[in-house]
């Protein structure tokens, strides 16, 4: 076993524009953006119901942002994240396409796939890069870690499509791996032996550091500490005098150091949750009262799916001009029910709910998720509401989401969202 | 054009081992060659199973749609130069 572990980070280059581009041909080359607003919802309703068609370049994208450019896109200053009515302002050619959830999902487990073919363990780090700790896949030498790599590159290319590229980064600890990785797009392939280690460090910008972000870099600026270098000579006790624990991470990330741990442990979620920007503002209690129970239905749905009741709700709206709030609170006895869940969220927002603000945002969030305990109520109504509840998550089970409703939300409709990624339409 | 819809249409297939590809599609009065298929992604609905195929010829993509409860084909997207 090799004394010192080898890390693999990898990257998909402006994921969901390269999907795009890779199942549409005609997308290629140009500048095109993914909207936040899906197509499942934006079109399939009334185009399966009412038999309409939707064209692509009359969607309004209400208060929606670019969730990614492709790169002719961004040559030409479009971000990630950006309004897509700044978009628009900077690249009046942009052509804005609506995700396609179900594409992506199928695209990364693709990927995740393919690392687990070769890797001792994966650790996904988000839709479209992951960790892999590839120490004894690789023969313990950067030699047989290059040679992976671009196996796995021939896979990815095989399997997911020549258009959907990824930058790997190879080095002996995570925050190297990933800084290698991000330092060449798109298709980039960095390795960085751990001789190299301080000087590849030294080479990077600090925000380019993953756990560096801009209100740090601004901190840092602000001790005279303005890159790897200055931030190197600063004394360690300084470091955590100013910033506790985060100034020892500080003080090994300047010098090439990080954790080496790739976990592929499947971990229970710590919190469902669920917001929603609406394209007009809510003007009425009745309106936010319907939408609310549809995220609520939302979020219970989602944790009896997956076996879990909470003992922890918040509730949060935004307003009009930006500014918003919420509450939390805490309950003895777990719940599961979509109807509970809005009746507990109500009375945390009634106090400073004002609704002639104009809402443009709900939100709740269970937390403190506890396990599903099996058995039936006592009491006859919650026993009634349970044995519902259990018939109504079989026809979820068998039909899909959105097979049922509440007769009061029948006039709510969500369009779904590739910012907050999906989760109802597993693959 | 870019648009979304949800026509009913014949597709003659290719099999190939335990892969399906889309050959020729008739679409109205219309056939199209499928020159390539550059993407093919599942999903579940429900128990069902669903699989895309996203094809072009020269001038058109087209995302077809199989429903493999029903063996029903649909054209869902179309984008023609």
């Amino acid at each position: 076993m090799p004394s010192e572990k080898i890390i693999l980070h990898i990257d998909f280059n402006s994921f969901f524009a390269s999907v795009e581009q890779q199942a549409n041909p005609f997308l290629r080359g140009k500048a095109i953006a993914v909207a936040g607003k899906g197509k499942e919802a934006i079109d399939v309703h009334s185009i399966e119901k009412k038999g309409t068609r939707v064209r692509v370049d009359t969607l309004p994208y209400m208060r929606s942002v670019i969730t990614t450019a492709s790169r002719e896109a961004k040559a030409q200053g479009v971000k990630t994240a950006m309004a897509t009515w700044e978009a628009r302002r900077i690249l009046p050619s942009l052509l804005i396409i609506p995700g396609d959830p179900r594409k992506y999902s199928e695209i990364s487990s693709r990927l995740m796939a393919i690392l687990r073919r070769y890797a001792d363990a994966v650790e996904q780090f988000s839709v479209d890069e992951a960790f892999a700790d590839i120490t004894c896949a690789s023969g313990g030498d950067y030699f047989g870690a290059t040679l992976l790599g671009e196996r796995i590159r021939a896979d990815i290319k095989r399997e997911c499509g020549a258009y959907c590229t990824a930058s790997i980064g190879i080095a002996n600890n995570r925050l190297l791996a990933k800084l290698a990785s991000e330092s060449f797009k798109p298709n980039g392939f960095t390795v960085v032996p751990p001789e190299d280690a301080e000087a590849f460090a030294a080479s990077r910008p600090l925000q380019d550091f993953c756990g560096i972000g801009p209100r740090m870099v601004k901190r840092l600026e602000s001790l005279g500490v303005t890159s790897i270098e200055t931030l190197r000579s600063f004394p360690l006790s300084r470091l955590t005098h100013e910033f506790k624990s985060y100034g020892q991470f500080l003080f090994d990330a300047a010098h090439g150091r990080g954790s080496d741990l790739v976990s592929d442990d499947a971990r229970d979620p710590k919190s469902v949750g669920h917001s929603y920007t609406f394209p007009f503002n809510l003007l009425s209690h009745e309106e936010v009262r319907k939408n609310l129970l549809s995220l609520a239905d939302r979020v219970a749905s989602r944790m009896r799916k997956h076996g879990f009741a909470s003992t922890h709700l918040t509730a949060y709206v935004r307003y009009d001009d930006f500014s918003g709030t919420g509450a939390a609170k805490k309950f003895k006895e777990p719940i599961s029910d979509g109807l509970e869940i809005l009746k507990n969220a109500l009375v945390l927002l009634r106090p400073f709910l004002e609704v002639d603000r104009g809402i443009r945002l709900l939100g709740v969030t269970a937390s403190g998720l506890t396990k599903l305990e099996g058995g039936l109520p006592l009491l006859q109504k919650e026993a009634k509401t349970h044995s519902a509840l259990r018939s109504l998550d079989k026809v979820t089970a068998r039909y899909g989401t959105g097979t049922w409703q509440r007769a009061s939300t029948l006039t709510t409709d969500f369009k779904e969202r590739t910012s907050g990624w999906h989760y109802d339409h597993e693959t | 054009m870019h648009e979304f819809l949800n026509d009913p249409v014949d597709v003659a297939v290719d099999f190939s081992g335990l892969k399906v590809r889309p050959q020729r599609v008739r679409w109205g009065n219309h056939t199209y060659d499928i020159q390539k298929t550059n993407l093919v992604h599942g999903a579940r609905e429900g128990t069902k199973r669903i699989f895309y195929f996203s094809v072009s010829d020269d001038a058109n993509f087209m995302k077809l749609r199989l429903d493999t409860e029903t063996l029903e084909w649909r054209l869902v997207e179309v984008y023609a130069v």
